[in-house]
C-alpha cells in the first residue's frame, strides 16, 4: 500500500497534476452542460454587448465634453448695424480677453458658398468676432459680459455646447453604472443557476470526492473556472459587434477633430473581460459554496 | 487508533449516542453491531467527520477529529477508506475510473494511478472487469469496486457502514473475506452490521450498541 502522506500536495509536480485535473474537470462540466452552454454564452454575450455599447458611448461623450471644455474661444455674432471694429476694440478692454479676431460677414459668406455650393443670394450672415479668453474658468463670465453688450446679437461657445453634452454624458454615465449592476446581477444569476444544474447532475461525484478526502477547493475550482470561461467566451462574442461600433465612433471622432479613441476601446474590452470573469466566478462560487459542507 | 471519550450525539431531543467510550487498536478487525437506530451509522459518521459530537472527544491516531479545522478534514479522510451500503459508484464511469478518480484528484501521477488501481482491483478479484460499467456488475462485484476505491489510497483505517446490507449471504461472505484479507495487511477494519451470521462466522471483536450506548464489547464475540 502506498503511504497516504505521499498524497499531500508537497511538490510542484503534484500541484501541476492537480491543476491539470482541475482543467479536465472544468471541461467535463461544460461537456455535461451540453446545449445549455450555448444558451448561457449567447445570453451573456447579448447582455455584455448592450453594456459595452453604452459604456463605450459614455466614454466617447466624456471625451467630447472634456475636449469642448478646453476650447477657449467664443463666437460672437453682431447685430446688422454694429461696427465690428468698434465692438472688437471695446471687447479687447474686457478682463480675461486675450485676443479678438474679426470675421467679416463677406468672408464668412464666401466660405459658406464655396463649401455648400449655394446660389447667389443676399448675404444673410452677420459680422462675427472670435473672442479668445486667457483661462477656461472665465469663459462663462466673459460670455455673460458679452451677452449684455448692445451690439451683440448672439454668441456661441464650446463650453455652452459642452454643458448640453455633459447632461447627456451624465445620463449615460448613470446608465452605465445602473446597467453594470444589472449586468452583474444577471450574469451571476444565469451562471449560478447553470452551475447549480451541473452540480445537481454531479451530486454523487461531489459527495464521493468529499468523503474520500478531496479538498473542497479542488471540488470548487472547476465550477468557478466554468463560470469564468462562460464570461470569457461571452465577452469574445460581444466584442465582435462592439468593434463595429468602435469603427463608427472613430469616424465621429475624426469628424469632430477629437483625439483618437483607441484607449477607450481597450478600456471597454478590459472592463468587459474583468466583470464577466469576476461575476461568472462569483456566480459559480455562490452556487457551490452552499452545496459543500466539510 | 480509534478512541472515543464520553461521546454524546443528540439530534433535537433524541440521543443517537450516549456517553460512548471506546478504544480500537491499530490492526484490529471490529464488528459494530446493533439493531436499526442503535447509533452505528452515527458513530461511523463521527469517525470520518461527517457529523460532530454534541459533546466528548473522537480521536483518530491521536488527533481529536471533533476539533479538527474544516480545511484539515480532507487530510483525515485521505488516511481512511470508507465503504457504503449503497456502493456510491459513478454509473457512467468504468470500474477503473471509479477507483482512479479520487487519487487522480489528489495529484497522483498517471503511472502511479495505474499501478494502484490495478493492485486494488486485484485484491478484490476484479482485475478482469476494469473496463466494465457498474450496471454491468452484480451487487457483490459493485461492493468490491467500493472496497477497491476505499483502499486505493493506502488507508490505515477502513470504515464500512453496512457493507453487506444489500447482498445475499454467499456474496456477503465473499465481501467479508476480502475485508479480512485487507485487515491481514495491517489495516484497521471497523464494520457496522446487523448480519448475525456473518459476525458469528468470523468470531472477531464485537461491540454492541443499544439505544446509543455500548452495552457489550467482546473479543471473538458473537451477535444475537
Amino acid at each position: 500500500m502506498a503511504n497516504p502522506e505521499n498524497t499531500r500536495p508537497k511538490i510542484s509536480i503534484t500541484q501541476y497534476r492537480i491543476a491539470l485535473r482541475v482543467l479536465i474537470e472544468t471541461f467535463k462540466g461544460m461537456k455535461q452542460a451540453g446545449i445549455v452552454n450555448i444558451f448561457i454564452i449567447g445570453t451573456m454575450a447579448a447582455i455584455l454587448m448592450i453594456f459595452g455599447a453604452i459604456f463605450r458611448t459614455s466614454l466617447s461623450l466624456g471625451t467630447i465634453v472634456s475636449e469642448l471644455g478646453n476650447v477657449l474661444e467664443i463666437s460672437v455674432y453682431l447685430k446688422q448695424n454694429a461696427d465690428p471694429n468698434e465692438a472688437a476694440a471695446e471687447i479687447r478692454q474686457m478682463p480675461h480677453v486675450r485676443r479678438v479676431q474679426i470675421i467679416a460677414k463677406e468672408n464668412s459668406w464666401d466660405d459658406m458658398k464655396r463649401q455648400m455650393n449655394l446660389p447667389s443670394i443676399k448675404n444673410p450672415l452677420p459680422d462675427a468676432l472670435h473672442v479668445r479668453v486667457d483661462d477656461q474658468n472665465y469663459i462663462k463670465q466673459v460670455a455673460n459680459n458679452l451677452e449684455s453688450q448692445k451690439y451683440v446679437s448672439d454668441l456661441r461657445y464650446a463650453q455652452d455646447i459642452a454643458e448640453k453634452i455633459r447632461i447627456v454624458s451624465d445620463i449615460s454615465h448613470t446608465a452605465t453604472v445602473i446597467i453594470l449592476a444589472v449586468v452583474g446581477f444577471l450574469t451571476m444569476f444565469i451562471i449560478n443557476n447553470t452551475i447549480q444544474l451541473v452540480i445537481q447532475s454531479r451530486k454523487k461525484e461531489i459527495e464521493i470526492m468529499r468523503l474520500m478526502g478531496v479538498s473542497n477547493w479542488f471540488i470548487r475550482l472547476p465550477y468557478i473556472l466554468q463560470g469564468s470561461l462562460y464570461g470569457i467566451m461571452a465577452t469574445i462574442i460581444a466584442i465582435i459587434p462592439l468593434s463595429f461600433l468602435q469603427g463608427y465612433i472613430l469616424q465621429v471622432h475624426q469628424f469632430l477633430g477629437l483625439p483618437n479613441s483607441e484607449d477607450s476601446y481597450w478600456a471597454m474590452i478590459f472592463v468587459l473581460f474583468s466583470m464577466s470573469i469576476i461575476f461568472g466566478a462569483l456566480g459559480s462560487l455562490l452556487s457551490i459554496k452552499n452545496k459543500l459542507k466539510t | 487508533m480509534i478512541n472515543l471519550r464520553g461521546v454524546n450525539k443528540k439530534y433535537k431531543n433524541t440521543f443517537a449516542l450516549k456517553n460512548v467510550n471506546l478504544d480500537i487498536q491499530k490492526g484490529e478487525f471490529v464488528f459494530l453491531v446493533g439493531s436499526s437506530g442503535a447509533g452505528k451509522s452515527t458513530l461511523m459518521k463521527l469517525l470520518y467527520r461527517e457529523e460532530l459530537p454534541t459533546s466528548g472527544n473522537v480521536y483518530i491516531s491521536g488527533v481529536d477529529v471533533s476539533k479538527l479545522p474544516d480545511n484539515k478534514v480532507p487530510y483525515l479522510r485521505r488516511n481512511m477508506g470508507i465503504i457504503f451500503q449503497d456502493y456510491k459508484l459513478l454509473e457512467k464511469q468504468t470500474i477503473y475510473d471509479n477507483v482512479a478518480f479520487v487519487i487522480r484528484a489528489l495529484g497522483v501521477s498517471s503511472r502511479e494511478v495505474d499501478n494502484r488501481v490495478k493492485s486494488a482491483l486485484k485484491i478484490v478479484n476484479l482485475g478482469h472487469k476494469m473496463k466494465s460499467k457498474p450496471n454491468e456488475l452484480s451487487g457483490g462485484e459493485q461492493q468490491r469496486v467500493g472496497i477497491a476505491r476505499a483502499i486505493v489510497n493506502g488507508p490505515s483505517l477502513l470504515i464500512a457502514d453496512e457493507p453487506t446490507g444489500n447482498l445475499d449471504p454467499q456474496t456477503s461472505l465473499e465481501i467479508m473475506e476480502i475485508l479480512d484479507k485487507i485487515n491481514s495487511r495491517g489495516i484497521t477494519v471497523l464494520i457496522s452490521t446487523h448480519d448475525h451470521a456473518m459476525v458469528n462466522h468470523f468470531r472477531k471483536r464485537v461491540i454492541t450498541l443499544e439505544g446509543g450506548q455500548v452495552v457489550k464489547d467482546v473479543q471473538a464475540g458473537t451477535y444475537g
